[in-house]
């Protein structure tokens, strides 16, 4: 349903990203691994149509989505008509409103029955629901980042882009995030996801891309690049 | 419905005041106090919009008011009243009270439009650069004014005086009184409504987080463009009546001192307050007022002192000392401002049984 042909982006003169080419499913969860500076959440910036300064400007190549190309579209329209949004890097929750506020204000696009989203956020991340009233800036980082999922859920998206949810989380949670994760996919949500783990994303991922200084190096299933000796040397930490 | 008591009480007050205006009870002085006291309000809070609840910087809000008060002031002279610029007035004259309130609208939307024109180029910038666009759009509306001969250039324009006299020969009422007070209240009206309307969130969203509220599908650019028309076209309502209320309008009236003003009220009220920023509107009017008296005082009180030389008056333009300190002082120790981005009912919690601002 999405794809991505011979993307290249810049920031302004400098070039982020040299042409990359990707397709995701529906139904699919793919990961794009690499280190510090590779593109990845350039690539989901350009997919999510923002706005410059903080992203890229498209400068050749074609974003296909549903095999229509989205390089005019806004991001507005991206999360209203295509349903597709995105959890970004560091959350970006609103901290000085409720977790009730939070929610509600992300269902802009579709004021409709955010009651039902509501129960079905509240039905994946109890917590959230304990803490409804409170503001979410006092939240702890694990439940931030529920929020941030949860508010991307409101929006009533069919796919998901995730800029490293699992920064700054213990590992205990970071598990948890991706079962959730996982469980949503079972019910039918797309994901895309940047990850910093890379173990951790493959083996939940249904395939991968490696991205290295604005290119992909290699791409495969999640078992596969597990299994690739090379991968394992330059993201895996080794044997 | 006791929610609506405000809308209810404020009725009665205002009926009360222009009773108590038409039995003579307050003289002029008090009156026009009365009547600034209503058009800062509108002004401080459409700065508010902006300013509080969308977290951009605007500088010169007092440009739009300036576009409101002379557009207001053309089309009622054009209007209701004979002049050497239009000749013979379009409507009959007694039908000023009447069609009064179509001027201050057409004055509103001509305002709401040069905000648009503003707005269109600076909203792809953000912070620090709309600050010094609005600057520049304050003096450049100044400047257009100025030198247009035609409406009188630098010396001004006046004529709203002789509409205001129509009215009054309608029926003997303080009809300036009547309109600030009824504009005041569709101003608070319309920012409460639309700040508690989906787009309202949409503007708080924008204030939050610009990014995350793209990603809810908030269409931000729209959004800010409509709250800066919204916000300029109620500043060019404020400076309608301004310029009714006081018969004559100057282009030098509607400066960056005027602009100023605006930013310590929201500042002194609370950024993305609206009860905190009428009150401070109130205050603010009160405070400037009795500065007229406060410094001949202190001016007499320091020559009996002895303190200050002779030669050496206390004038008024200590006032332009004055209020830029305030917001200095209020920058240094309350920067929040008085009520921060809490309404009143957040710190009265018993006041939520008559009156709810969210």
């Amino acid at each position: 349903m999405l794809s991505v042909t011979n993307l290249k982006a810049a920031y302004g003169k400098i070039e982020a990203l040299h042409g990359i080419s990707f397709h995701v499913e529906r139904g699919e969860i793919v990961t794009l691994i690499g280190s510090n500076g590779a593109g990845k959440s350039t690539t989901l910036k350009a997919l999510m149509r923002l706005k410059p300064p903080e992203s890229p400007i498209v400068t050749d190549g074609d974003i296909l989505f549903n095999g229509e190309s989205i390089l005019n579209t806004e991001a507005h329209n991206v999360v209203g008509k295509l349903r597709m949004t995105l959890v970004p890097e560091g959350r970006q929750i609103f901290g000085n409103l409720t977790v009730l506020e939070n929610l509600t204000l992300a269902s802009w696009s579709n004021p409709g029955d955010s009651r039902r989203d509501l129960d079905h956020v509240c039905g994946i991340f109890p917590r959230l629901a304990e803490r409804m009233k409170q503001r979410s800036d006092t939240l702890s980082g694990g439940e931030q980042q529920m929020l941030a999922v949860g508010r991307a859920l409101m929006s009533k998206c069919s796919e998901l882009l995730l800029d490293e949810p699992t920064m700054g989380l213990a590992a205990l949670l970071m598990y948890e995030m991706f079962r959730t994760l996982k469980k949503l996919n079972e019910e039918g949500l797309t994901i895309v996801v940047v990850e910093q783990n890379a173990r951790l994303a493959l083996n939940m991922a249904d395939r991968g891309y490696v991205l290295d200084t604005g290119e992909i190096v290699a791409e495969g299933t999640g078992a596969d690049l597990l299994r690739s000796p090379e991968i394992k040397a330059a993201y895996l930490g080794g044997a | 419905m006791q929610r609506r008591a405000i809308n209810l009480f404020f009725l009665i007050a205002a009926a009360g005041l222009v009773l108590a205006t038409k039995e003579g009870f307050f003289d002029q002085y008090i009156l026009t106090v009365f009547m600034f006291m209503g058009i800062n309000i509108i002004f401080a809070t459409s700065l508010n919009l902006v300013n509080g609840y969308m977290g951009e910087f605007s500088c010169g809000h007092a440009g739009f008011m300036c576009v409101g008060a002379y557009v207001g002031s053309l089309l009622s002279v054009a209007f209701f009243s004979s002049s050497k610029l239009f000749g013979d007035p379009l409507f009959p004259p007694e039908l000023a009270p009447v069609l009064f309130p179509l001027v201050l609208l057409l004055a509103s939307l001509a305002a709401a439009m040069f905000g648009l024109i503003v707005a269109l180029p600076s909203f792809h910038t953000r912070d620090d650069y709309l600050a010094i666009i609005t600057i520049a759009a304050n003096y450049i509306i100044i400047s257009i004014v100025e030198n247009i001969d035609a409406i009188g250039g630098p010396r001004g324009f006046s004529g709203m005086k002789r509409v205001i006299n129509s009215m009054t020969d309608v029926a003997d009422l303080p009809w300036m009184l009547i309109w600030v007070l009824l504009g005041a209240f569709v101003c608070i009206t319309f920012l409460y409504r639309l700040m508690t309307s989906t787009y309202g969130k949409g503007i708080s969203a924008v204030c939050q987080n610009e990014v995350a509220a793209e990603i809810m599908g908030v269409n931000t650019n729209k959004v800010k463009i409509i709250a800066f028309m919204v916000s300029s076209g109620l500043a060019g309502l404020s400076g309608a009546l301004y310029a009714h209320v006081y018969g004559y309008v100057n282009a030098q009236a509607f400066n960056i001192l005027k602009s100023t003003e605006g930013l310590v009220m929201v500042y002194l009220g609370g950024m993305g307050s609206l009860s905190g920023v009428v009150l401070a509107a109130i205050a603010f009017t009160l405070m400037v007022e009795s500065l007229r008296f406060i410094i001949p005082a202190v001016n007499d009180l320091l020559h009996a002192g002895g303190l200050l030389p002779a030669a050496f008056e206390l004038s008024q333009i200590w006032k332009w000392v004055i209020i830029p300190l305030i917001l200095i002082l209020l920058m240094q120790f309350r920067p929040e401002g008085l009520l921060g981005n809490k309404e009143l009912t957040h710190v009265f919690p018993r006041l939520k049984r008559w009156v709810s601002f969210k």
